[in-house]
């Protein structure tokens, strides 16, 4: 492979990208100079995209932030220092960030500033599906929206002149299927930004205290109120005024983002694009009210077609009441789109022809329906951290005794799933630790409090929870699964490998020095290869016994990455295999450990290990009580 | 270049392929001078998880999702998947089912029953007659790496005539795409699924 495609400077060069790609592609056009983030899906690729660029475009600065606020610092400060900067994350991460993100609303932009959130519709890969247009909403911020890779990449270009003219943070909401989507785009210039970059010492501004921040309050609602004036203006902002009826009424349509595109490929379909109003905002707030107002005077009915909360439809009927038209103008939108999840290609359809009064069939459905157990996500072949719960569990079962395992974000979540079913708890990054403390007041004479998490989601938030463990006595035993990668969102380094995004050597933290920094004693701190199992389940019975806040470091690289440093070092993986004569059929190693490398066969009533998946991480070896499974001596 | 839209489903496991086929794919599309879209599943849900990939070009698609009963090619890298995703087809659409099942390990923690390749193909059958199980598995490994499966079913699909693509663009854009090494071998795969399609296209309704 040659250069990648969104490096390529030809500006009219037409290649596709995927919608992430397009963004990163729109920030290198933009000029800016600072990008953080804080890996997260479907964020993650923004970033790293970024990083793929810098070997051609060494005048970006980029990191992986230890957290999301932290990261929106990172960029703030590039902001302050008159640089163009951006911050990616995923939306639950900008509650992380929001403690910054609310009050630098109130001091604005200097260098242009945008805040990229990555809004995940039907939780593909998230906990919750919060529709953060409102943070634009609470924090007097304006929020832009693309529809496509394109626009994407446009419209971010955009966003930084904006957010200098304007002096204001940007927020840039995307959804999943803009971010994991590819569309061709036509490549533009790279800005080269001649000024003079540096901090600028402006205390009234860069220090909020009340007194500042009462005047900066008044200069950020003036703001809004020229942002809302120029957003009739707005050039991502389009309406299409159509004079024609359907079935004698004049029908309107407002949408952006995902759903504005297939909104149109519905109105293609029936044929009726031309016989429509159309408001297409590519700036979801605040709202053009010029262009909104000739829409209401130009329909008899609208439908706002946006997914999850009614925020378009909301301002849209909010502005009808204040010009006195509630009762003229049909506003709809939650009536007939759904309030969660992703609307599918079909619903679109058929509520649109609903709407305009035309027939839609739907596809029959077979008679003969085959029920498809779901085929879930699973922890790979090799994975350390079903080591690591299987130890947990013989740990419960030796000291007859139900753990409270209160958990956090990351690949071990998939230990929820059979066959581990080990994980009680999981809400937020760094959750797990701060739960525990809570729970730990009272179980802490019963079953046992574990809070278990990754050395990402430790760095992440996990500390300040362990230091307050510590100086609250709160009784419970953290056990970090370090498998030295972020590995559920593409296998980011985090400080605990010391590689920065750029693949750059940054300087190593190290977990162990950590954990006795946050005020643990040193008897109480327990470090194992998570795959050397009988060692484990040992030690972790000591740890469980032990008294007062224990950390319990379970550590061994992400099996995906160790494969391929394997393969780079040329080190050939040991063979495990099952001997049939050993083998009693007991299926502990099928049904309990759960490895997807070794299979049951039915027939001859024995376990066998699949050699074209297994890592040889040599586990099972321990988990069979028969001693049925050995390795192969080369 | 009048085509309106063309809509593709490739179906799979994560880690089987199925984002580089869209990818290739894509490219080739554009190279074709059509617009062009796809939806891919990335993160979590690859974890070994079920995986489906839209792409839709022609000179009317906006958005990157298929409608139900719309799609006119449904490739599957794991036969049963294409089960899963039966509803974006009718009786027009050309299934591509490589002959490989492969069962979740769930399943037989929860006791369930898993289809075979038989019950997949007549329930197929039950929506279009234009299913077509392929040796890609064997194929793929003939070549000499299962990885080139995507690219055998792609040579397959081009073979078979029903891909408005031009096979000169889609073979620049596996060159494109396919690591230095793995070159070859992709090159066979591509040639023989070719020959196989020539088959199938024969059979089509």
């Amino acid at each position: 492979m040659s250069v990648p495609h969104f490096v390529v400077s030809n500006p009219g060069s037409h290649v596709i990208l995927l919608g992430n790609e397009a963004i990163a592609r729109g920030i290198l056009e933009a000029g800016v100079i600072i990008g953080a983030g804080y890996p997260g899906t479907p964020s993650s690729e923004i970033l790293s995209t970024l990083a793929k660029m810098y070997p051609y475009f060494s005048h970006l600065k980029i990191e992986w932030s230890i957290n999301e606020k932290v990261a929106f610092e990172v960029a703030y400060g590039g902001s302050m220092s008159n640089v163009r900067s951006v911050v990616c994350m995923k939306h639950v991460g900008v509650n992380v960030a929001s403690d910054a993100f609310m009050t630098a609303a109130y001091a604005g932009a200097r260098g242009g500033m945008v805040l990229v959130s990555a809004d995940d519709p039907n939780c593909y890969s998230s906990q919750n599906e919060q529709d953060n247009r409102y943070y634009g909403l609470h924090a007097l911020v304006p929020v832009f929206e693309p529809s496509t890779p394109q626009e994407a990449k446009d419209l971010i270009k955009y966003a930084f002149e904006f957010s200098e003219n304007f002096q204001t943070v940007v927020l840039f909401r995307t959804t999943t299927r803009l971010n994991h989507g590819r569309g061709d785009v036509v490549l533009g210039e790279i800005e080269e930004i001649k000024r003079e970059y540096g901090f600028d010492w402006d205390r009234s501004r860069w220090v909020c205290l009340p007194s500042h921040s009462r005047v900066l309050r008044l200069r950020l609602l003036e703001r809004l109120k020229e942002i809302s004036e120029f957003a009739n203006d707005f050039p991502y902002n389009y309406l299409k005024i159509s004079k024609k009826r359907l079935n004698g009424k004049r029908i309107g349509f407002v949408s952006a983002g995902i759903p504005y595109a297939h909104l149109m490929d519905a109105l293609n379909h029936f044929g009726v694009k031309d016989d429509v109003s159309i408001l297409k905002l590519g700036m979801v707030y605040p709202p053009p009210k010029k262009l909104i107002k000739k829409l209401f005077s130009s329909v008899d009915k609208i439908l706002v077609v946006e997914e999850l909360e009614p925020f378009i439809e909301n301002i849209l009927k909010q502005i009808a009441y204040d010009e006195g038209l509630s009762k003229e103008i049909e506003i709809h939108g939650k009536d007939i789109f759904p309030q969660n999840g992703e609307f599918s290609a079909e619903l679109y359809l058929e509520n649109v022809a609903d709407f305009v009064d035309l027939e839609y069939n739907g596809v029959p459905v077979p008679n003969d329906l085959i029920i498809m157990p779901p085929r879930l996500p699973i922890l790979c072949p090799g994975c350390s951290h079903r080591a690591s719960f299987y130890a947990i569990k013989q740990v419960e079962k030796k000291l007859k005794t139900k753990f409270v395992n209160s958990s956090d974000i990351g690949c071990y979540t998939l230990a929820v799933y059979k066959p581990l079913e080990s994980l009680d708890i999981e809400v937020c990054m760094g959750g797990s630790i701060g739960f525990a403390n809570g729970i730990s007041k009272i179980q802490s004479k019963g079953n046992p409090v574990l809070a278990i998490l990754g050395d990402s989601t430790f760095f992440h938030s996990g500390i300040p929870a362990l230091i307050n463990a510590v100086h609250n006595q709160n009784n419970i035993l953290v056990m970090i699964l370090d498998n030295r990668s972020t590995s559920m969102t593409g296998f980011q380094d985090n400080p605990g490998t010391g590689i920065k995004i750029t693949k750059e050597l940054g300087t190593k933290v190290n977990i162990e020095d950590l954990v006795r920094g946050c005020g643990v004693s040193p008897e109480n701190l327990w470090v194992e290869d998570s795959n050397n199992l009988l060692e484990m389940i040992e030690k972790l019975e000591k740890a469980v016994k032990a008294d007062g806040v224990r950390v319990f470091i379970s550590r061994h690289t992400c099996s995906l990455v160790e494969a391929n440093e394997f393969k780079a070092k040329q080190i050939v993986p040991p063979t495990v295999k099952v001997d049939p004569e050993k083998c009693k059929g007991c299926l502990i190693c099928v049904n309990d450990f759960g490895c997807p490398s070794i299979i049951f066969d039915e027939n001859e009533k024995k376990a066998i290990i699949e050699q074209d998946t297994c890592r040889g991480c040599k586990v099972c070896i321990d988990v069979c009580i028969h001693d049925a499974i050995y390795e192969v001596e080369e | 270049m009048e085509l309106k839209s063309f809509n593709l489903l490739i179906v799979g496991i994560g880690g089987q392929g199925v984002i580089s086929a869209i990818q290739i794919l894509a490219w080739a599309a554009l190279l074709d001078n059509y617009k062009v879209r796809t939806a891919e599943t990335h993160g979590m849900a690859q974890r070994g998880g079920s995986v489906s990939s839209f792409l839709r070009f022609g000179n009317e698609v906006e958005g990157p999702l298929i409608p139900s009963g719309s799609s006119q090619v449904i490739i599957a890298l794991e036969a049963s998947e294409a089960v899963r995703n039966f509803r974006y087809a009718d009786s027009n659409t050309i299934f591509l089912i490589n002959n490989k099942i492969i069962v979740p390990p769930t399943v037989h923690l929860m006791n369930m029953e898993y289809p075979d390749l038989d019950s997949v193909q007549k329930f197929l059958e039950q929506i279009s007659s234009n299913v077509f199980i392929i040796n890609g598995h064997e194929e793929a490994l003939k070549a000499g790496d299962i990885r080139s499966l995507n690219v055998y079913m792609l040579g397959v699909l081009v073979g078979s005539e029903k891909l408005p693509i031009k096979q000169k663009t889609l073979e620049n854009s596996i060159r494109r795409f396919v690591p230095r090494k793995a070159q070859i071998i992709n090159k066979i795969a591509f040639q023989n699924g070719i020959e196989n399609g020539k088959i199938i296209k024969e059979e089509i309704e």
